[in-house]
């Protein structure tokens, strides 16, 4: 028999008994209903999740952290640390050969008790104690860090430029004045506009100098190192506030520069001790969340500590796959329901068509093709609930969309996040599987009945009733 | 050996705990082009005996060779396959499908066959023309009567050229005038294409269309006479139509 007469056949035996093949298939279009939308709600779940995991980091970056910026030297538990790998430029190459990094991205913190900071005339603004960070300028657009006022560093800016956190300039105290008139705090006025600082940060010039610690001055501070232990470099760009909080009170110098500076320190309070600097943080981008285990369990197994939004996410997805199943369960059991009344729908249409299908069978029809009839009938039912199903779906999930936009986050208490305005999310794979799936769940329902059916005796065609 | 040889046949039912004993023992040879009737009264075991040649039911002894195979050893795919090759069935109910209109219930042997709707269509049509329903070709079974029904259902018994055809009780539920249209129609048709019928039947009228008459009592055969037959060989179909 050609595949196109039973598909003939098979539609019109659908269409002869419209009214009960509605109602089954009705019952297929409220199970897959039920499992897609609460497909969808799981993922959308899932999306509002990473979403806000991706407004406390960057979920693809494993961050491995070092000794605080230069200060390996002096500690004298230096030598228990000397089987911790480094992190120095040889690492920084391995670490970037490693399969799934993208990229790599050094830090190089200096230790606030070795730099002063002043700017103004006749260094009337000071600032001690900062958090200095090299990074490497000439890829400083990779750090994800926004320009509030002036553009972000590059390679050109080197040796003559450093980007400051929006904090920065409100840090610098008065040298001339006492109490709290030599500090300005930075707060919003009633107009909207924020407190000015004592300088025009953009473009102001800066003095980094080297601490001396080995003399002091009248007041308890450290001298500077004078000569050749100064530098004078230009603002280029007040960053904006990121997520992580790791610009406002930063100061970003390049990172050679850095490693300048922690030399130029060493040599001027006679360390001997002192080592090459190494980078306090390397950041690893990888090229899929997916890959971020692989690569931190990697990188521990070198000996570095690393860190990453992995454990955090595995663990919240652990809780949301519990409340996924829940739902998903509950759909599965109207989908369970409707796969029974096909079961039921196809063997009251066998018990109604004994006759007919005994004089197929006397008229020379293969048993297989009995069967094949009666199976696409039933993953008919399945597919058409299927379509139907997902189309409500789309519909539901358009609902839910619009009214209820950016619930999902607050519904799961996980408070707002980036991303959770879809609460429900239905992908294309979503749409594929639930047709495939509901076609399957009619082809099951069916194999009972097809086989009922294959075992009606021909003789059924000569009684007479 | 005869087109159709049945030996040592023996059918037992099992009713319960009791046996019942359909058919004793038969031993039967029909000719090819043969025109045969099986008469018995009811509960004589013929449409058993019918039921087996076809081979709808298996029997519990003995061998029955068509046309040099033997049905009752056939698995349920060569038995498809030997169906759609060799035989055709006219039933007493006419046995038509309702959804189905006249052409497409008479192409159903062949759409089992595989062939092509506009193939067996065409044949379809070229055999409803021969059995007199060429105006009635896009009817269905509720639309016409029992004696055009039954010419749907002989035509369907003839489309796929069979060398056998089996009628069960062919015009059990005509009158008189149609039956005598339905028998001529019947016989001429396997008359021209030297096409064996075994027709079963209990009422003697019938049996005076066919050449020989095997007369069955009590799952026996008790005796098998030569007839002089109302429709001898030289008729033409299309008288008739």
């Amino acid at each position: 028999m050609r595949i196109f007469d039973m598909i003939s056949i098979c539609f019109r035996n659908l269409w002869r008994r419209k009214g009960r093949t509605m109602l089954t298939i009705i019952g297929v279009v409220i199970g897959s209903c039920a499992v897609i939308v609460m497909i969808s709600l799981g993922l959308g779940m899932s999306k509002a999740m990473d979403g806000m995991l991706a407004s406390w980091g960057d979920l693809t970056a494993v961050t491995i952290r070092g000794e605080s910026g230069g200060m390996s030297d002096s500690s004298s538990n230096n030598n228990n640390n000397s089987n911790k790998p480094k992190l120095d430029d040889k690492a920084l190459e391995m670490l970037a050969q490693i399969e799934h990094v993208e990229n790599v991205i050094p830090k190089m913190e200096i230790d606030n008790s070795m730099l002063t900071i002043v700017t103004g005339r006749n260094d009337r603004y000071k600032l001690a104690y900062v958090s200095v960070v090299g990074v490497d300028f000439s890829k400083f657009d990779e750090l994800g860090y926004a320009a509030e006022e002036g553009d972000l560093p590059n390679a050109d800016d080197k040796n003559s430029s450093i980007a400051i956190g929006l904090q920065i300039p409100y840090l610098f105290t008065d040298t001339k004045k006492h109490g709290t008139a030599a500090r300005i705090e930075r707060q919003q006025l009633a107009d909207g506009s924020y407190t000015k600082p004592f300088f025009e940060p953009l473009g102001a010039d800066i003095m980094f100098n080297i601490n001396n610690t080995k003399k002091q001055n009248a007041d308890g501070t450290n001298q500077y190192g004078g000569r050749g232990y100064e530098h004078r470099l230009e603002v280029k760009t007040i960053l904006k506030e990121d997520t992580m909080w790791e610009t406002p009170y930063s100061i970003f110098i390049d990172i050679d520069l850095a490693k300048q500076l922690i030399n130029e320190y060493n040599k001027l309070n006679n360390n001997k001790k002192a080592k090459e600097p190494e980078y306090t943080q390397i950041k690893l981008l990888c090229d899929d969340i997916s890959s971020v285990e692989y690569v931190q369990k990697f990188v521990e197994d070198l000996g570095y500590s690393a860190t990453s939004m992995a454990q955090v996410r595995e663990q919240m997805q652990g809780e949301l796959g519990i409340i996924q199943g829940v739902l998903g369960g509950l759909a599965a059991i109207s989908l369970l329901v409707a796969a029974i009344s096909i079961t039921n729908t196809m063997i009251m249409s066998i018990y109604e068509r004994t006759r007919e299908i005994g004089v197929m069978k006397v008229l020379g029809c293969f048993i297989g093709n009995i069967r094949a009839i009666f199976l696409m009938e039933a993953g008919m039912i399945g597919l058409l609930g299927g379509i139907i199903g997902t189309l409500i779906s789309y519909g539901i999930s358009i609902v839910m969309n619009t009214f209820m936009a950016g619930g999902m986050s607050e519904m799961l208490g996980m408070g707002a996040g980036e991303g959770g305005g879809e609460v429900s999310i239905i992908p294309l794979w979503l749409v594929l599987l639930a047709l495939a799936f509901s076609t399957v769940i009619g082809l099951i329902s069916g194999y009972y009945p097809a086989n009922r059916a294959v075992k009606i005796s021909a003789l059924e065609a000569i009684k007479n009733e | 050996m005869a087109f159709v040889t049945v030996r040592n046949l023996r059918k037992v039912y099992l009713l319960g705990k009791e046996k019942v004993v359909a058919l004793k023992h038969i031993d039967l040879d029909i000719e090819r082009g043969e025109i045969c009737c099986i008469l018995g009264t009811s509960g004589s075991g013929k449409s058993t005996l019918l039921n087996m040649l076809a081979g709808l039911e298996k029997p519990t002894k003995g061998d029955i060779i068509i046309n040099g195979v033997n049905v009752a050893k056939m698995s349920e795919g060569k038995l498809a396959s030997f169906r759609q090759e060799t035989t055709g069935f006219i039933f007493q109910s006419y046995n038509l499908i309702n959804q189905f209109n006249a052409i497409e219930n008479v192409g159903m042997p062949l759409m089992f066959k595989g062939m092509s709707r506009s193939e067996r269509d065409r044949k379809a049509r070229q055999m409803l023309k021969l059995v007199g329903l060429g105006k009635r070709l896009g009817h269905r079974p509720n639309q016409m009567s029992g004696g055009q029904q039954q010419r749907v259902g002989i035509a369907r018994a003839f489309v796929a050229k069979p060398k056998l055809v089996f009628a069960d009780e062919p015009t059990g539920n005509l009158d008189t005038k149609t039956t005598d249209e339905v028998m001529r129609l019947m016989v001429r048709m396997c008359r021209k294409h030297n096409i064996t019928l075994i027709i079963v039947t209990h009422d003697l009228e019938i049996a005076r269309y066919t050449d020989r008459i095997v007369h069955i009592i009590d799952g026996e055969i008790t005796s098998i006479e030569n007839n002089e037959s109302v429709c001898p060989v030289d008729d033409d179909i299309t008288e008739t139509v």
